[in-house]
C-alpha cells in the first residue's frame, strides 16, 4: 500500500467510498483497483486550480463547438453543453469482453423477435411472450406483419443502458431500439480527455472509438436495397429544434452524408428523392432520428410536419431501407423488456451472460400486489417512457406521489413495471466545490448490427451529478465521462 | 447540393452582410449625430428607420415601450425588430447551425462565438461605454468571416449560393443607402459623405472623381461605378457571373427567370448614365430596381429550392410551401 499512501494527495485526501460498489476503490481498505493506479497517481500531482483551469478550458470548447444540446420546457430554447467530468471511467479488457458477448447476445436475440413476432410469431405460439405483451406495446405497428426488412435485420443501431448493483455486476437496465442518442459525446468526451491528459492517455493503452462513424456507414450501406451500387444514405433529422440536433449533424458530417429534414426529402411512385439544386436524387437507406409516429403522417400521425408523405408506402415496397426498421419500439417496452432472458434462452438456446435487474410486471396479479404494498421500496416505470419520465423513485418519494402513481397503476396496469431499487455503483467524480466524491454512473454502449455486429470499446458512461441521485438523464441533471476500455 | 443546404447558405451570408451594413450605417450616423445640434434624437436616426424598412416595426415596438424606445439600440439589439443585428446575427447563425457540415470549423466557430458574444451582456456594455469600438467590433467579424468564406471552403456549389446571398443582400442595401438621400430635399455635403462612409466608399470616390462630392457624383458612384465592390453594378455584375457558374449556362445566355432579370438590370446599368436616372427621378429608380431585386431573390428560391416543374403533382404541396417560406423572412 505504499504507492497509495505516497500519491493520495489532496485531491483524493477526503474520497470516502462508503458503502456502494466503488469502480476506483475497493474493500475496507479502500484500495485503488490496479486499472486505476495511474490515474490515481496523474490525479495526485493536480492541484485544484490546474483542475479547474483544465475543466474550464474543456467547457468552453464544448460551448464554442455548439456541443449541446436543448432543453425542452424552455422557451428560449437555451443549448447547454452536457456537464463532463474529467476522470475517466476505466475498464479493463477482461471485464469488457464479457459484456461485449453479453450484448451481442442480447442483441441477436432481440432481432430474432422482432423478425418472429411480424411474421409467423412462434415465440408467442409457443407460449413463452404472451400475445397480449407484444399486441398491446405502445409501439408494435401491425403496419409490419408479414413485411420483410432487409438482411431480416430491424435494430442495426442499439444503445442498451448498463449498470452494475453494489457487488459490481453488470446489469442491463433497458434496451434502446428505436433512435438511441449520445454517440457523438461519446466521441467528443473521447477528443476533450485526449487534449486534456495526453500523455495520460497515451500510457494507459486505451482502445480507440474514433471509427465509430465509418462502422455506422457500413452497416447503414449494407441494409441498402440496391446492391452493387453505391448506396445513397442520408440522415434524416426532426430538425434544428430537436434536443440531438448536434449529435445529426456531427454523424452525417462524419459519415460525409446528407443530413436531411422531412421536407428534403419527396416521394414519387414508390421511391424516396432528395431535392437537390440540380434535381432529384433518389436515396436508398435513411438513418432515421425520427420516431415512427413523426416518419409518415398519410400513415402515422397525420399532424406531423417533420415526416415525409409517402416514405411508409416507398418502405414496405422495399424500396428504402429504413434504419432502424419501423417496428422496433417493441422491443423498447418495458415489459417486453423483462422477457428478453427468456427470448435469449428461446431463439439462441443459450444463458443470458448479462441479466436483467429483477421486474415486477403489474399486469400480472401477484406482481401487482407486490409493487402496491412495497411502492416505497421500489422504482417504478411507466413501459414506454424514457429520459427518466413518468418514474417514481420509491424511496424518496412522498406518499402523495405514491399514492398518484398507485392509482395510475391500478388504472392502466399494462403500462407499469417495477425494480428495486438498485445501488448503482459509484466513480469519483469532481464536484462542484472542486471535491472529489462519488457519483453514482451507468453505461450506455452503442450496437451495431450490419453486415457484421461491432460494439466500440466502452459507451457512454452517464453520471447522476447531483448528490445521492440515481438518475443519470441529461435532462435530469446528468453529466458524463469518457470511458476507456484497455487493450490488457 | 440539397436544396435546403443552398437555401440556407445563401440567407447565412444575406443575414450576415445585412448585419454589417446595418452596423456600418448606425455607426457612420452615430459619428454624423456628434456634429449636429439638433436634440431630437429621432430627426436623425429616422432615415436609418426608412432604409431598413422598420418604420412600422419601430412604432409598435415603441408604444409597447410606453413611447420610450431608443433607436439606436433599437437598430442593434431589440428582440422586436427582425432585422436588429443581434437578431441578424442569430439567424446567420441559425442558418449556419443547419448547415454545420457544409462549413468550415473557423467559421463556425467564429459566428458562435460573435452570436453568443451578443447575447451576452457584455455586448450591450461594450456599446454603452464604447460605442465605436462595439460597432467596430462587429464590422470586423463580418469581414474576417468573409474571409473565411473565401479562405476555408471548397469555391463550389455552396460557396457560390453564399455570393448569391452577399451581392443581392448588398446591391439592396447601397440602393437603400442612396435612398436615404432622397429622405431629404436637396442633401448637404454631409449628408452625402456619410453615404459614401456607410457603404465603406469615401477614399474609392474620391480616387474615382476627384473629391467633387455632389449628389450626381454620388450616384453615379453607387449605383454605377465599374470597380467599386459594393456598387449596385458592380454587385449585380458578380451576381451575373455566379448564377451562370451555378447553372452552367453560358455568359449572355439564361436559363431561368432569376438568370435572365440580372442580365437585363446589369445591361441597363451598364449602358445607361446618371441622365437616365434622373429623368425617372432616383427615389422611384431605385423603387424599380428593389423590386427587381427581391424579384431576384424569389426566383432563386423557386429554381433551386421549390422545383416546381418536378413536385407538381405532389399531395400537400401548399403546406409544403408554406413552411419553406415562413422558415426565412425576407425584407
Amino acid at each position: 500500500m505504499l504507492f497509495w499512501e505516497n500519491t493520495l494527495c489532496s485531491m483524493f485526501e477526503k474520497y470516502q467510498k462508503e458503502s456502494f460498489f466503488d469502480e476506483m476503490f475497493a474493500g475496507e481498505d479502500h484500495h485503488v483497483f490496479p486499472h486505476y493506479e495511474i490515474l490515481l497517481e496523474r490525479f495526485g500531482r493536480l492541484d485544484e486550480t490546474e483542475v479547474t483551469e483544465k475543466q474550464r478550458r474543456v467547457n468552453t470548447g464544448f460551448l464554442e463547438q455548439g456541443i449541446t444540446f436543448t432543453v425542452y420546457g424552455d422557451d428560449r430554447g437555451t443549448e447547454r453543453i452536457f456537464p463532463f467530468d474529467l476522470i475517466p471511467r476505466i475498464i479493463p479488457d477482461a471485464e469488457w469482453q464479457t459484456i461485449e458477448q453479453g450484448l451481442t447476445q442480447r442483441i441477436l436475440a432481440l432481432n430474432l423477435f422482432l423478425n418472429d413476432i411480424y411474421h409467423e410469431g412462434r415465440i408467442i405460439k409457443e407460449g413463452v411472450v404472451p400475445e397480449d405483451v407484444v399486441k398491446t406495446a405502445a409501439h408494435y405497428r401491425p403496419e409490419m406483419l408479414g413485411v420483410n426488412v432487409p438482411n431480416d435485420i430491424y435494430i442495426h443501431i442499439c444503445g442498451t443502458d448498463l449498470i452494475r448493483d453494489d457487488k459490481g455486476k453488470y446489469l442491463v437496465l433497458e434496451d434502446n431500439g428505436r433512435c438511441p442518442s449520445g454517440v457523438s459525446y461519446l466521441l467528443e468526451n473521447r477528443e476533450a480527455m485526449k487534449r486534456a491528459f495526453p500523455r495520460m492517455y497515451r500510457g494507459y493503452g486505451v482502445r480507440p472509438i474514433d471509427h465509430y462513424p465509418e462502422l455506422l456507414l457500413k452497416t447503414l450501406q449494407h441494409a441498402s436495397p440496391r446492391p452493387g451500387q453505391s448506396p445513397v444514405c442520408v440522415l434524416l433529422t426532426p430538425g434544428v429544434y430537436n434536443s440531438a440536433y448536434f449529435e445529426h449533424t456531427f454523424l452525417a458530417r462524419r459519415m460525409g452524408i446528407e443530413i436531411v429534414e422531412g421536407r428534403d426529402l419527396i416521394v414519387l411512385d414508390g421511391f424516396v428523392y432528395m431535392r437537390t439544386t440540380k434535381g432529384l436524387v433518389q436515396v436508398d437507406v435513411i438513418y432515421r432520428r425520427l420516431d415512427d409516429d413523426f416518419l409518415d403522417p398519410l400513415v402515422f400521425r397525420e399532424d406531423s410536419m417533420l415526416g415525409v408523405p409517402g416514405i411508409m408506402e416507398a418502405y414496405l415496397r422495399g424500396n428504402v431501407a429504413l434504419a432502424n426498421a419501423v417496428g422496433t419500439g417493441v422491443a423498447d417496452d418495458k415489459v417486453t423488456y423483462a422477457y428478453v432472458p427468456d427470448m435469449i434462452r428461446f431463439y439462441l438456446d443459450q444463458e443470458p451472460i448479462l441479466e436483467n435487474v429483477p421486474t415486477y410486471l403489474a399486469w400480472r396479479e401477484d406482481d401487482q400486489k407486490y409493487i402496491l404494498e412495497n411502492l416505497s421500496k421500489l422504482v417504478v416505470k411507466a413501459a414506454n417512457e424514457s429520459g427518466g419520465y413518468g418514474m417514481l423513485m420509491g424511496p424518496t418519494s412522498t406518499s402523495a406521489e405514491r399514492e398518484e402513481f398507485a392509482a395510475k397503476i391500478k388504472d392502466n396496469p399494462r403500462n407499469f413495471i417495477a425494480q428495486p431499487v438498485i445501488s448503482l455503483s459509484r466513480h469519483p467524480t469532481i464536484c462542484e466545490d472542486h471535491a472529489i466524491e462519488g457519483r453514482h454512473i451507468d453505461l450506455r454502449p452503442f450496437i451495431l448490427y450490419g453486415e457484421n455486429i461491432e460494439i466500440i470499446p466502452g459507451g457512454l458512461t452517464r453520471v447522476a451529478l447531483r448528490k445521492g441521485s440515481l438518475v443519470v438523464n441529461s435532462s435530469q441533471g446528468g453529466g458524463s465521462k469518457d470511458t476507456w476500455v484497455l487493450y490488457r | 447540393m440539397l436544396s435546403r443546404v443552398a437555401h440556407s447558405l445563401y440567407w447565412l451570408s444575406r443575414y450576415l452582410e445585412r448585419a454589417e451594413n446595418l452596423a456600418r450605417l448606425v455607426d457612420v450616423s452615430r459619428y454624423d449625430a456628434l456634429d449636429t445640434s439638433n436634440e431630437d434624437n429621432e430627426e436623425t436616426w429616422r432615415p436609418i428607420l426608412y432604409a431598413t424598412s422598420t418604420e412600422d416595426t419601430y412604432r409598435e415596438a415603441r408604444e409597447k415601450e410606453d413611447g420610450d424606445l431608443d433607436i439606436v439600440s433599437f437598430i442593434t439589439f431589440s428582440d422586436a425588430n427582425p432585422d436588429s443585428i443581434r437578431q441578424c446575427i442569430a439567424h446567420a447563425r441559425e442558418n449556419a447551425r443547419m448547415v454545420r457540415d457544409q462549413i468550415s470549423e473557423e467559421m463556425w466557430l467564429e459566428l458562435n462565438s460573435i452570436h453568443l458574444f451578443m447575447q451576452s451582456g457584455e455586448a450591450e456594455d461594450l456599446w454603452r461605454r464604447q460605442p465605436e469600438a462595439f460597432y467596430r467590433e462587429l464590422i470586423k467579424f463580418c469581414l474576417l468571416f468573409e474571409g473565411l468564406i473565401d479562405a476555408t471552403i471548397l469555391h463550389d456549389e455552396g460557396w457560390q449560393f453564399i455570393q448569391v446571398g452577399k451581392f443581392l443582400e448588398r446591391s439592396d442595401k447601397t440602393s437603400r443607402i442612396l435612398d436615404m438621400l432622397t429622405y431629404v430635399n436637396e442633401p448637404e455635403r454631409s449628408q452625402l459623405a456619410s453615404a459614401l462612409r456607410s457603404c465603406s466608399g469615401f477614399s474609392a470616390f474620391r480616387d474615382e472623381f476627384r473629391g467633387d462630392v455632389t449628389l450626381q457624383n454620388v450616384m453615379a458612384f453607387l449605383l454605377f461605378s465599374q470597380s467599386f465592390p459594393r456598387s449596385v453594378r458592380f454587385c449585380l455584375r458578380e451576381l451575373d457571373q455566379v448564377l451562370h457558374a451555378i447553372s452552367g449556362t453560358p455568359a449572355g445566355a439564361f436559363s431561368n427567370e432569376a438568370e435572365r432579370i440580372t442580365g437585363s438590370i446589369l445591361a441597363q446599368l451598364n449602358f445607361s448614365s446618371i441622365d437616365n436616372v434622373w429623368s425617372v427621378g432616383l427615389h422611384r429608380y431605385i423603387d424599380e430596381l428593389q423590386k427587381q431585386l427581391n424579384l431576384i431573390g424569389q426566383e432563386v428560391f423557386e429554381t433551386y429550392v421549390l422545383l416546381p416543374s418536378e413536385i407538381k403533382n405532389l399531395p400537400r404541396l401548399e403546406s409544403w410551401q408554406m413552411q419553406w417560406q415562413q422558415s426565412q423572412q425576407q425584407q
